[in-house]
């Protein structure tokens, strides 16, 4: 809402800084987002002296003229019959906006560079002669070159930019403002309305509301004889500062009591109207209207349209027709000022794309009581702006609006704000805001607000009003005293934020991506048919094609984090990202929302340095990180196992599941080649994918104590030759399952293929650490549990001992 | 006089005994015998003495200069000969360390955790929610039923005429007070989605929703507990503003100002010249949200408020547009 400050005083004369006023509105609820200026087009606009004319062509009018602006001298080329030398003019120059949104550029015209433009008074939006150029030396005598028009003319002033928030529909409009400021600073109100005496005079005019449920109230009032011309510059000034444009001064004045009492108005050409009759009524599906706008809008049913004895002629509330529109020609008016459903009007206004100032104010809510007094105010301004005979009014009122009563507690007030208000003083309060007081006392009080507030229905709302108006800062700041509570809701954040530790702990960093992802994107991953990832949850409305769907699964976006780094040379990644991935269940169903885990590796294993190897991440860094991970998190049934259905954008051979308590919780792999090309990556990329729920509910943690050891341990080692076939996982099982009691502690040291080892084979190496626990042992006993060991090794995987 | 001279000498020849390098050794010259210096002055001034004492003076004057001078030549020598550190052939303490790669958490769950601790500190717990949600608990239970004009103040990403993107963490409240009854204190920390983009706006944004039921909540207690949040996120001084607003699921409802942490208050490009920057949204909980959800309004009151990440994030540390949050480039994750 944009706020003319000059228009505000006029009805609530404060005697204050329009900072001092905006700060006192953003305190009380209208929170005022800036301070323009209403008229920029004025104080960009200069005073400037023409100095000499070379015509372009005389006979019409086109000269290129040099003016002395004070600075420097500039040339503008000029179409006005009223140019002369020395004459004392308005000069425009480039960037100034115009009154019409348009702004003066500097433009090559009749092969001449013309730097901006000299205006006429109708142009700057000024009362006076409009046949040419402003003809400053005429009218002002003391005019001074490089003045601007605003301090030439005394015309400037402020506009306070409103945001008014949905609740307060009764502030989209200058009076609204005013009685807020009224409140506010204990100014009265001057603003009168019309001499209502004047306009008593009553028509039979037809009026028929078929719909009462959608339409309270129509009033309809009639001047003939009209004269359809521009509006004065003060009313148009008015209508451009407060963002619209004026048209006509018939329709100007209906847009000007719209903005000074919030109530809609529309004019029709009497004349145009079939009957002349005017019907409310709902539309059926695919009737038609070509609106104001020169669009043919098709109609669905239910619409509420304003029609004659025939046809429609207006959208209800949101727009007029084009074929009853007031135009040069109209001589007789009919002014609509009619109170609608809001919820209609926002259904019609959404479905037809096509909100208005009109719209807008009716499906917040208008004044129930406001039709009647905004007819007559905007036939007032008919009569004085352009003429003609008042001859009626008919106010087809169905659903006359009854007042409410609310009741409320000053204690439970007090109570819930926190403060100790007296009732006198929300008594107070509430009357500034012409609320009218029923009854008053600490315990219970009355009220009936005004008709404009539509939105005080309940005690809480009266709370608000006090609290607002008391004064937020007023309200005392005090600490809680609370229940201590051991129930708690139910959330996984303390788990993951571990795990997102952990990582950190390892090198990774956390990406969080768009939970949006592109159809191409999940295609790239070439999962087979039947994957359930292949069921995304489509947007209805997304905002592009490539953010149309919900993702399925975490590794996508990561590849694409991936390459989009890579492009940028950021080449060494250790990315993880932990978030919701979503699979459809069908409409108007929640989809299926999990939480899941990506790590992704790629690049040197180590920071460029003087102290590292140059060596690029494998597998094994990521399998590390896992083992770390469920390690760290104290879970002691981990296991990977060699998957049987692998996934398609791992690399053949290369995947393996994890699993904890047998249950397979995600996987690891080298992503292949073919997915890699398709997201545009040159490096390998190791990934692994984490269902994150079904480790939170698997996983088994338990930290327990052993005693450490009191005799010390004897280690052998075993190198063995083996066919290249066998997996160092089978050896360790069996291993396992074969331990001998003494036996502590063993794992893999070494591998090794290439010299000395035969083509197809490899050197494995085993450490062994034995130990007992109540005496120190012996070479012997060692050698007793050790050799049988060794030899059911060599035999079950046919291997040879490596010398 | 002479007994000044006598300080004179002592103070110096302290000096010059416990000063480390030769630069305050120079100083100390110049203090005492320098153009300017103190001793100098001494003898310059000799002239103003009764003609008796003057050669007592002058010769007593000159003898501390030379013991001065003498001390400052020993301790000179001394500094000198004092030996560099040892050096190891071979061994470079001075080469960079052998430091592994760091990982980074991304700026957004950082100052998530840091909102979050603050109210866990005041006895707040976690409360999560789905980030598809259905109509009724995004809007409807929430007070916003269909075509409100408050569903404008939200522009929403639909999947079908009643599932959504949650606009807001808010339905976690719906969806807490559901399962739990009063007394609530929860926090609810979550992703957004509004179908808006451009330097100040991404399509998904966090935010942290907060929650407190109990007997007797006053605006007071929201008074204490967010200005107390706001001054431990930012700065202990900070100033803190409540103006009235409107959110259909609390009333009297508050947008939060805190100063301008950019120019404090003195108007600047960020805050919009006001000096004031909103960071949080708040209310009472309206009686209508505690009816939806079968709590006596009569019986409990509570406060509800929200806040945006990306937004603190931002004020936090400097960033300037905020689809680098999402862009995820690691120039950007490694500083945080």
């Amino acid at each position: 809402m944009l706020v003319p400050y000059y228009w505000l005083k006029e009805i609530v004369p404060v005697e204050k800084d329009i900072e001092e006023v905006a700060e006192a509105l953003t305190l009380t609820g209208l929170e005022v987002e800036g301070i323009e200026s209403a008229f920029p087009w004025l104080d960009d606009a200069r005073v400037i002296r023409i100095g000499k004319i070379k015509w372009i062509d005389r006979e019409k009018y086109i000269s290129l003229c040099t003016l002395e602006t004070g600075k420097e001298e500039v040339q503008v080329v000029c179409g006005a019959p009223n140019v002369k030398e020395g004459m004392l003019s308005a000069f425009c120059p480039p960037g100034t906006v115009m009154p019409d949104g348009k702004e003066v550029k500097e433009a090559t015209l009749y092969g001449a560079t013309s730097s901006g433009m000299l205006a006429s008074q109708m142009e700057l939006l000024l009362e006076g002669e409009s046949s040419g150029i402003f003809d400053i030396s005429a009218s002002f005598k003391d005019a001074k070159i490089g003045q601007s028009i605003s301090e030439l003319t005394g015309i400037s002033d402020m506009v306070l930019e409103i945001g008014v928030t949905p609740n307060r529909p009764d502030c989209l409009s200058i009076l609204g403002v005013a009685r807020e400021t009224s409140a506010i600073f204990s100014v009265p109100i001057v603003f009168k309305g019309p001499n209502a005496e004047g306009f008593k005079k009553e028509t039979d005019f037809p009026i028929e509301i078929r719909d009462p449920e959608l339409c309270g109230r129509y009033v309809g009032a009639i001047v003939k004889g009209v004269k359809v011309g521009p509006s004065p510059g003060w009313l148009q000034r008015r209508l451009v500062a407060s963002g619209v444009r004026p048209i006509n001064n018939i329709v100007d004045i209906t847009n000007y009591v719209l903005l000074e009492l919030g109530q809609p108005l529309h004019a029709f050409d009497l004349n145009t109207l079939k009957g002349p009759k005017i019907v409310v009524r709902t539309a059926s599906e695919g009737e038609k209207v070509v609106t104001l706008d020169g669009k043919e809008r098709s109609l669905h049913e239910g619409m509420l349209l304003i029609c004659d004895e025939k046809r429609p002629v207006a959208v209800a509330g949101v727009m007029g027709g084009l074929e009853t529109e007031v135009t040069e020609k109209t001589t007789d008016i009919l002014i609509e000022s009619a109170l609608f459903t809001p919820f209609s009007i926002r259904r019609t206004a959404k479905a037809l794309k096509l909100p208005t100032e009109a719209s807008y104010r009716f499906e917040r809510g208008v004044d129930p009581e406001g039709q009647k007094l905004a007819a007559i105010r905007a036939c007032e301004l008919v009569l004085e702006l352009s003429g003609g005979n008042f001859l009626g009014i008919k106010d087809e009122n169905p659903v006359p609006y009854r007042p409410s009563k609310v009741s409320f507690s000053p204690k439970r007030v007090n109570t819930l704000l926190g403060t100790d208000i007296s009732s006198k003083r929300m008594s107070e309060i509430l009357k500034a805001l012409q609320f009218e007081m029923i009854e008053v006392s600490e315990d219970k009080a009355i009220t009936i607000p005004p008709s404009f507030r539509q939105d005080v229905k309940n005690e809480e709302d009266i709370l608000e009003e006090v609290a607002r108006c008391y004064g937020f800062s007023k309200i005392p700041t005090s600490s809680p005293s609370a229940t201590l509570i051991v129930e708690r809701p139910f959330s996984q954040k303390a788990f993951f934020d571990e795990i997102k530790n952990i990582l950190l702990g390892q090198g990774l960093t956390e990406i969080i991506s768009y939970s949006f992802m592109s159809p191409r994107e999940l295609s790239h991953l070439g999962l087979r048919e039947g994957d359930e990832r292949l069921k995304p949850v489509r947007l209805k409305n997304p905002l592009a094609e490539d953010q149309s769907i919900m993702r399925t699964n975490l590794i996508a976006p990561m590849l694409s984090t991936i390459s989009r780094n890579q492009r940028r040379r950021n080449l060494d990644l250790s990315l993880f990202e932990i978030g919701a991935v979503f699979i459809s269940r069908g409409e108007g169903v929640l989809p299926e929302e999990t939480t899941r885990c990506a790590i992704a590796i790629t690049g040197s294993r180590f920071p460029l340095s003087w102290a590292w190897p140059n060596e690029k991440v494998d597998f094994f860094d990521l399998k590390g990180i896992i083992q770390n991970l469920f390690r760290m998190l104290n879970c002691r049934s981990l296991l990977f196992e060699v998957s049987e259905r692998p996934e398609t954008y791992f690399e053949e051979g290369t995947q393996l599941d994890i699993k904890l308590n047998g249950k397979t919780v995600g996987n690891l792999g080298l992503i292949s080649k073919r997915v890699l090309n398709a997201f545009d990556i040159e490096d390998k990329v190791f990934l692994s994918d984490i269902d994150m729920e079904n480790v939170f509910d698997t996983l088994d943690r338990s930290i327990e104590f052993k005693p450490l050891d009191k005799f010390p341990s004897i280690e052998r080692d075993l190198a063995v030759i083996l066919d290249d076939s066998i997996r160092a996982q089978e050896c360790l099982d069996f291993i396992e399952k074969n331990a001998p009691d003494l036996l502590t502690n063993f794992f893999i040291f070494d591998v090794y293929r290439g010299k000395q080892v035969p083509k197809g084979k490899k050197s494995m190496a085993f450490r062994f650490i034995y130990r007992a626990k109540d005496h120190t042992l012996s070479e012997e006993e060692v050698q007793r549990v050790h050799e049988p060991l060794s030899r059911a090794i060599l035999d079950e995987f046919k291997g040879e001992l490596r010398s | 006089m002479q007994d000044r001279l006598g300080d004179i000498e002592k103070e110096a020849l302290k000096g010059i005994e416990d000063s480390k390098t030769k630069e305050e050794l120079e100083g100390l010259r110049v203090k005492y015998l320098g153009r300017k210096g103190i001793l100098t002055g001494v003898l310059k001034g000799l002239g103003n003495l009764p003609k008796e004492e003057r050669p007592k003076v002058g010769r007593l004057a000159n003898e501390i200069k030379a013991r001065i001078e003498r001390a400052l030549k020993e301790r000179l020598s001394g500094l000198s000969e004092q030996k560099g550190p040892r050096v190891i052939k071979g061994f470079d303490p001075t080469l960079p360390g052998r430091s592994l790669r760091l990982g980074h958490l991304h700026p957004i769950t950082k100052v998530m955790n840091d909102v979050c601790k603050i109210f866990e500190g005041l006895g707040f717990s976690v409360a999560q929610g789905p980030e598809i949600e259905l109509d009724f608990y995004n809007f409807e239970a929430l007070n916003i039923p269909p075509d409100h004009p408050a569903r404008d103040m939200q522009d929403t990403f639909y999947v079908d005429e009643k599932v959504l993107l949650r606009t807001h963490t808010s339905p976690i409240q719906v969806r807490t007070m559901e399962k739990m009854a009063p007394p609530i204190r929860i926090i609810a920390p979550g992703k957004v989605y509004r179908c808006d983009s451009d330097v100040t706006h991404t399509p998904m944004f966090h935010q942290v929703e907060g929650l407190m039921v109990d007997k007797d909540v006053s605006f007071s207690h929201l008074k204490a507990i967010l200005t107390y949040f706001a001054q431990e996120i930012f700065e202990k001084d900070t100033k803190v503003r409540f103006r009235p607003s409107f959110f259909p699921f609390t009333e009297p409802s508050a947008e939060i100002d805190i100063q301008c942490v950019i120019c404090k208050g003195e108007g600047c490009r960020v805050c919009s010249q006001t000096g004031w920057l909103e960071v949080l949204g708040a209310g009472l909980v309206h009686p209508q949200v505690f009816r939806h959800v079968n709590i006596d309004p009569q019986k409990y009151s509570g406060f509800a408020f929200g806040l945006g990440i990306e937004r603190i994030a931002m004020l936090k540390y400097g960033i300037n547009d905020i689809r680098l949050f999402y862009d995820n480039d690691f120039r950007f994750l490694s500083q945080f």
